[in-house]
């Protein structure tokens, strides 16, 4: 069964379309890449999938939960990092992370080896004791994932986990997405093509709320009539094009 | 319920890491301060004036000057009533508005937290930033109780100013439920503020309106006004109705809140 399923999925909002009929499954372990223009429905599709909004026709399912019947059970499997990453700027990180892993019900006896270890993990270690509002942009957004890895839960979707980051911060975040595979099923969202040609097996890519191409990477180049040569982005471009 | 407490801790955490609550506290105590010594002021020039003429030849409505409590503490709790008025909003403005400026609620939203333990969190954490605002009054009376004397038994009669700081709070209760539930229909914390003031006001003013209006409607406004309600409490007269009333304002405000957060799902 896979992690996460998606079937007919469609959100509207009064009469605008934001996301149309989209279906596809992410298996256990795998990064699935889901790309787009902006505005194309990415962080829509992601905010279903988290519970945050309703779809307005269509289910989707992860962890075999549908996200509107049993959302505290998809939830509880979920790891999520917004667009925006969800900070209050007054704490100071440890705080902010004892807080957000008190929201998720982790017990409280290995809390603090478990803030201390996602803080390892992305960096902020030294940073912990600090507010978050005096932190830099890229702090902040590593702060982000630390929070999202929080618990380890099963299923990670990452509303553009690099931005704001400097070339040698994405180049570790990306390591960091890379060595989640196998024990995560991850879904990152992203508009820097070279990114998921290093992190992502699969990548989806949506337009205009619908789907457009939605395969393994190495065979999305020869499927949509180009050279096996082309890029990721030569890809993208022609398909988005339209 | 831990995620509820660890929601209210949060809460607390930063209203007092920012300089809102301090600056509230300072409004609070300056103001009523400012009150007390005018009260007291009164209250000695009563009371002279009695020395000089005896309370037998002194106008009725002074009767209440005879003593510490009545003269000065109730009248007080009178003009602290009114500040809670005034500041409640700017403690529960936040609440839910700079959740949902600072895309925090998302946060919130996407845990494995039910809406009723996000409403609870947040109104348990109001509590605790408004008794700590009402806490810092019970310092005049612990004043008046040090240095005042009566002619017979303690200066102050406990009882009665317990019961009246009692009111207080449930009037305090009130005022950051009715915010707390604005505070959620909004995203500016401005508007919340003013929304949950223009709320609050008219609110409280019901039993003016209702002088001018015929039976049964008086009676049914009068009843509804915060004022006509508080005032018992306020003199230390224990009413179970009050109660009831104040008790059922909480209680629906956080029922409002609970259908506007849990809406965010049917959006």
């Amino acid at each position: 069964m896979p992690m996460i399923e998606v079937q007919h999925l469609t959100k509207r909002y009064r009469d605008r379309v934001a996301v149309e009929d989209l279906t596809f499954s992410v298996e256990e372990g795998e990064i699935l890449g889901f790309l787009g223009p902006n505005g194309a429905g990415k962080s829509t599709t992601m905010k279903i999938l988290t519970g945050f909004l309703p779809p307005s026709a269509g289910t989707a399912r992860v962890g075999g939960f549908d996200v509107f019947e049993q959302p505290l059970e998809v939830k509880r499997r979920i790891g999520y990092l917004p667009e925006t990453p969800p900070l209050y700027p007054e704490m100071t990180v440890r705080g902010y992370l004892k807080f957000v892993a008190s929201l998720k019900g982790l017990p409280g006896r290995g809390l603090k080896v478990e803030v201390e270890r996602v803080a390892g993990l992305t960096g902020v270690s030294h940073v912990l004791d600090r507010v978050i509002q005096n932190l830099s942009k890229g702090y902040k957004q590593r702060v982000g994932i630390a929070q999202a890895l929080l618990g380890s839960p099963p299923v990670l979707i990452l509303d553009e986990p690099t931005e704001g980051l400097d070339p040698a911060q994405r180049a570790e975040v990306r390591a960091l997405i890379k060595g989640l595979a196998g024990k995560h099923t991850v879904i990152l969202s992203t508009h820097i093509l070279p990114e998921v040609t290093m992190t992502c097996e699969k990548a989806l890519i949506i337009n205009q709320g619908k789907i457009v191409a939605y395969d393994e990477i190495r065979k999305l180049a020869s499927l949509h009539g180009q050279a096996e040569s082309a890029s990721l982005e030569e890809v993208f471009i022609k398909l988005t094009a339209a | 319920m831990r995620t509820a407490l660890a929601i209210a801790r949060k809460e607390l955490s930063i209203y007092f890491t920012t300089p809102w609550a301090y600056a509230v506290f300072t409004a609070m105590v300056a103001l009523s301060s400012f009150f007390f010594v005018d009260l007291l002021q009164k209250f000695k020039q009563v009371q002279d004036m009695a020395r000089l003429m005896g309370w037998e030849q002194m106008p009725p409505d002074f009767s209440v000057y005879r003593n510490l409590t009545d003269g000065v503490v109730v009248q007080l709790w009178g003009t602290v009533l009114i500040i809670t008025l005034f500041v409640a909003p700017f403690l529960s403005m936040r609440l839910f508005a700079e959740e949902k400026r600072n895309k925090t609620f998302e946060l919130l939203m996407t845990a494995p937290v039910r809406p009723i333990e996000i409403v609870v969190g947040k109104y348990l954490g109001g509590l605790g930033v408004i008794s700590a605002t009402l806490g810092l009054t019970i310092v005049f009376p612990l004043l008046l109780s040090a240095f005042g004397k009566a002619e017979s038994g303690t200066a102050l009669e406990w009882s009665t100013v317990l019961l009246g700081y009692g009111g207080l709070l449930v009037w305090g209760a009130t005022c950051m439920a009715v915010g707390l539930f604005i505070s959620a229909l909004t995203e500016s914390q401005m508007l919340a503020a003013f929304l949950t003031f223009s709320v609050l006001l008219p609110w409280m003013l019901l039993s003016g309106v209702a002088q001018s209006v015929e039976e049964p409607l008086r009676s049914v406004l009068s009843y509804l006004s915060f004022d006509a309600q508080l005032q018992n409490m306020l003199k230390g007269v224990m009413d179970v109705q009050s109660l009831v009333f104040f008790a059922s304002v909480i209680v629906f405000s956080l029922l409002l809140t609970h259908r506007t957060v849990e809406a965010q799902r049917w959006a």
